[in-house]
């Protein structure tokens, strides 16, 4: 089968105002294939959506054991997370983790999710002005997680959003932002080997469980602490960033706000389209693992892949006016930013529990959300607000 | 066409029953159902079926025509 020579960018995704500004660069890629090698990072940009979703449906052809980085040191000190597995470790992590995430299982946290939304909006309300990130991004995954997790009272949770935040870049290439989080990466990973032991997680939680479940299922001890980072870490900056875009898109779509709150049935979709435009990870990389062909281009052995969510949640080829936000879009749940296949968000019905009953609480008591300019994170993978002035009109 | 579901890769979040609900269900205790004996897809529907088994965020559906 012939294949055309593969085309190249000089397009550096990582660079300061790559990372606050980067539809341009991700529709500059999509223009030149659907896979394009990056020539500062030697990896293969994935950017339309159907090559996205192939990779991710792959996960023989596109493995995720060897580190879905950018880093290959850093890519190793995740082993024994469930993102950083193969079959058939991973179909035994992830079991042990997604059985306390499912739909069924969080029916549980209903009420209290909740009641909770609708105490955090009205103090917002009564506020007057707050700010989105700090204020209501960061409210639940601070809070509601670590909770369930077990994290004992005693230690403080100051630090768990750097340790988020140091994770998350360490997927980007070594630059400064990822190697400036390493200590805190070591912090963090210490924490994680504490809670690891059985006794130190508030008896019955998830984390006590995942520990008491892996040690029955005979996981190795020294895999126990990325796994159980596997419930802290990847809930903490995609929910603050979801949750804050929601705020943003709602707030200058004023009439489909409106719409919103005449029909709360809309707010599943509505989270879904925030998903698809503000895509909290930018995206994954896969090692490929056998020479072949994705979008019409070699891959040999080895190689790297970068599949852009982001980019494929834009793409012209698969979407309608594809910057538009259209809390309506019938297609909205295709989007990608949960990625798919075997290492689709094991979180994403606690992602959804969180945004549509925080939706529910501010569609029931808010006419108007009004939103100042939102400052973007300078982040290698997680795309989202910095800063944000929010006030909610009744 | 046939609809399969690896039932312990299902994690029941209903992105199925959205696409085609006249082909899926989620029962009271969260679990999916195939309402129609065996994952038969009937004649009309394929495309309905086909759109659920590409929006299952977890992939743990697959649909397949038997051989003659």
């Amino acid at each position: 089968m012939a294949t055309t020579t593969a085309p190249m960018s000089d397009i550096d995704l990582y660079s300061d105002r790559s990372i606050l500004s980067p539809y341009e660069d991700y529709r500059a890629l999509r223009a030149l294939g659907p896979v394009v090698r990056l020539n500062r990072y030697g990896v293969w940009a994935v950017s339309h959506y159907p090559q996205v979703y192939q990779a991710l449906h792959d996960h023989e052809t596109f493995r995720s054991g060897a580190g879905v980085g950018l880093t290959d040191r850093l890519n190793q000190a995740q082993k024994g997370s469930c993102i950083t597995s193969d079959p058939p470790y991973h179909t035994l992590a992830r079991s042990l983790v997604s059985r306390h995430l499912t739909p069924k299982a969080l029916r549980a946290f209903h009420e209290y999710v909740r009641r909770w939304a609708g105490t955090l909006v009205e103090r917002l309300i009564a506020r007057g002005g707050f700010e989105a990130v700090a204020d209501f991004g960061q409210a639940f995954p601070l809070s509601l997680v670590p909770d369930l997790l077990g994290w004992p009272e005693e230690e403080g949770r100051e630090r768990l959003l750097d340790w988020a935040a140091a994770g998350f870049n360490a997927l980007g290439p070594p630059n400064d932002r990822t190697l400036s989080g390493v200590p805190l990466l070591q912090e963090m990973g210490e924490f994680l080997h504490r809670m690891s032991i059985p006794g130190n997680l508030r008896p019955d939680s998830w984390g006590a469980r995942l520990v008491a479940d892996a040690h029955e299922a005979g996981i190795a001890e020294q895999l126990l602490p990325a796994l159980l980072g596997d419930f802290l870490v990847p809930s903490m900056d995609t929910s603050v960033s979801a949750l804050s875009g929601m705020l943003l898109l709602l707030g200058t779509h004023p009439d489909q706000w409106d719409a919103l709150r005449a029909d709360q049935s809309l707010i599943p979709n509505a989270f879904n389209e925030v998903l698809r435009i503000e895509s909290p990870l930018r995206g994954f990389t896969r090692l490929v693992t056998r020479d072949c062909e994705l979008g019409g281009i070699a891959l040999p052995e080895g190689s790297r892949v970068l599949l852009l969510n982001g980019s494929a949640n834009r793409d012209e080829g698969h979407w309608d006016q594809p910057d538009v936000f259209d809390a309506k879009r019938p297609n909205a749940a295709e989007h990608l930013a949960f990625g798919h296949g075997i290492h689709g968000c094991v979180g994403q019905a606690l992602s959804r529990l969180e945004a549509h009953s925080l939706l529910a609480a501010l569609a029931e008591r808010v006419r108007r959300i009004e939103v100042g300019e939102p400052s973007w994170r300078l982040h290698n993978t997680i795309r989202g607000i910095a800063r944000m002035d929010v006030t909610l009109h009744v | 066409m046939k609809i399969s579901v690896e039932r312990e890769r299902c994690e029941g979040h209903g992105l199925c029953v959205d696409a085609a609900p006249e082909l899926f269900r989620l029962d009271d205790d969260g679990e999916l159902v195939l309402l129609h004996e065996d994952g038969e897809v009937p004649a009309g529907q394929e495309d309905a079926a086909l759109a659920a088994v590409r929006v299952c965020p977890i992939a743990a559906l697959s649909a397949g025509v038997p051989a003659a």
